[in-house]
């Protein structure tokens, strides 16, 4: 154990760590009940887009859309969605780690799949592993990510499919279970044939004669797109959540163990400090005892 | 006859009106009165005009869906901005969208700014450290 001045030195910066880990896990309890209320905002908006798209297939037995069938798969994207920023426990590696997996037992070479990322990590992610990208720079998702925000990837790949130059898109999130618990899921963004939230044949309640605007093709034409970019920006809130309620686990962990680390530290002070006094009082009496 | 409009933000208009007039880039204009029949539109770019006791109001939408019935007309957009004349509030969104373009690309170069400055310094560094 070193002096008693470098063990009070220490004390001073893991207490003023702990002070930073403290404020940081509070920012991201707050942030979090802040997503989770967009969570909650956005579930009825996308519920009401399915049911729009629902009730315009339900119309017309033979309108289809190149977004709700599959196809034989050549070419995947695969959106990841990752932080900007660290910190976060293993809330991105959990992902990476699940996607490389993924990917070496799908694909036998980096021609069959390219990488949209959302996020900075998972950029340098990619990049740093050769995956082909399907944007040169970064999508920041920041804590009050819009759709504007993401427009350039999304127009990217909803482009890429319906011109068949991909034939799936998966993406890759952390799903918000609770604070405590966050899971890695894949979700087959498109084709979303087998999307439970849709329903191809026309069920009770539904039975409402509309009106398609100009018509029904055209409707679904312009929904498609709309609906897939909505259930991404769904997924995005699900791992921003995810996000703040990683960081708060781990910021949390690390101020307990800062809290841990200074009363060790403090205990080992107190001894040096004890044997600091003994040596002196041992010099001091045998000090007296020569002059004696 | 009510309308809602909702965002992803919350709801920007829920209030009653006497007439819509809808006009979208894809499928040209169309006015939903009173009584009108069901009916499910999409809408791209474009706008909602709103008629309430001879005064008007306009509505920007940007990738939204409109659905009508039974008078009460639901539109669900990704992006939408009230205003008092159409070419004001066109303006005023793109406006809003322009400045957060811009900071999203700030805050990109921002971080390969910061980057590039720590590798810079790690380089630095290591030098100094052997010696």
């Amino acid at each position: 154990m070193g002096s008693m001045r470098e063990i009070k030195h220490r004390i001073t910066a893991t207490q003023k760590t702990s002070q930073i880990t403290k404020a940081m896990h509070m920012v991201s309890a707050s942030k979090l009940k802040k997503a989770e209320r967009s969570i909650r905002a956005f579930r009825p908006l996308t519920e009401h887009l399915s049911d729009v798209i629902s009730r315009v297939i339900s119309s017309d037995i033979d309108l289809t859309h190149p977004m709700l069938e599959a196809r034989d798969t050549k070419k995947t994207v695969y959106i990841i969605i990752s932080s900007d920023r660290g910190l976060a426990g293993p809330y991105n590696a959990m992902i990476f780690k699940a996607f490389e997996a993924y990917v070496k037992k799908q694909h036998k070479a980096k021609s069959e799949f390219v990488v949209a990322a959302l996020g900075y990590k998972a950029f340098s992610f990619a990049k740093r592993k050769g995956y082909p990208l399907m944007l040169d720079h970064s999508i920041q998702v920041r804590d009050d990510v819009q759709f504007l925000d993401f427009q350039e990837l999304s127009d990217r790949f909803i482009k890429a499919y319906l011109s068949g130059e991909v034939d799936q898109i998966i993406v890759f999130y952390n799903k918000f279970i609770n604070t405590m618990n966050q899971k890695v899921e894949y979700q087959i963004l498109v084709p979303i044939e087998h999307n439970p939230t849709i329903e191809t044949k026309p069920k009770a309640g539904l039975n409402i004669m509309y009106h398609y605007e100009p018509s029904a093709s055209t409707v679904l034409i312009n929904l498609m797109p709309m609906y897939v970019v909505n259930m991404l920006y769904g997924m995005i809130l699900e791992a921003k959540a995810s996000e703040h309620a990683a960081r708060m686990t781990a910021m949390k962990s690390a101020t307990d163990n800062a809290k841990d680390l200074v009363r060790t530290l403090q205990l080992h002070y107190n001894r040096a400090r004890q044997d600091a006094i003994t040596i002196e009082l041992t010099d001091i009496i045998g000090g007296a005892n020569a002059v004696n | 006859m009510h309308l809602i409009v909702t965002t992803p933000q919350g709801v920007l208009y829920n209030e009653t009106v006497d007439y819509v007039v809808v006009s979208s880039k894809n499928n040209g204009d169309f006015a939903l009165l009173k009584n009108h029949a069901p009916l499910i539109s999409a809408i791209d770019v474009g706008y909602l005009k709103l008629v309430k006791e001879n005064q008007q109001l306009f509505t920007v939408i940007i990738n939204g869906t409109l659905e009508h019935q039974d008078n009460v007309i639901t539109v669900i957009a990704q992006e939408a901005h009230v205003g008092l004349n159409k070419d004001s509030a066109m303006d005023h969104l793109n406006q809003v969208r322009q400045s957060r373009l811009d900071e999203n690309r700030r805050r990109n170069i921002d971080f390969l700014k910061a980057e590039k400055e720590l590798k810079k310094n790690i380089r630095e560094a290591r030098p100094s450290r052997r010696s």
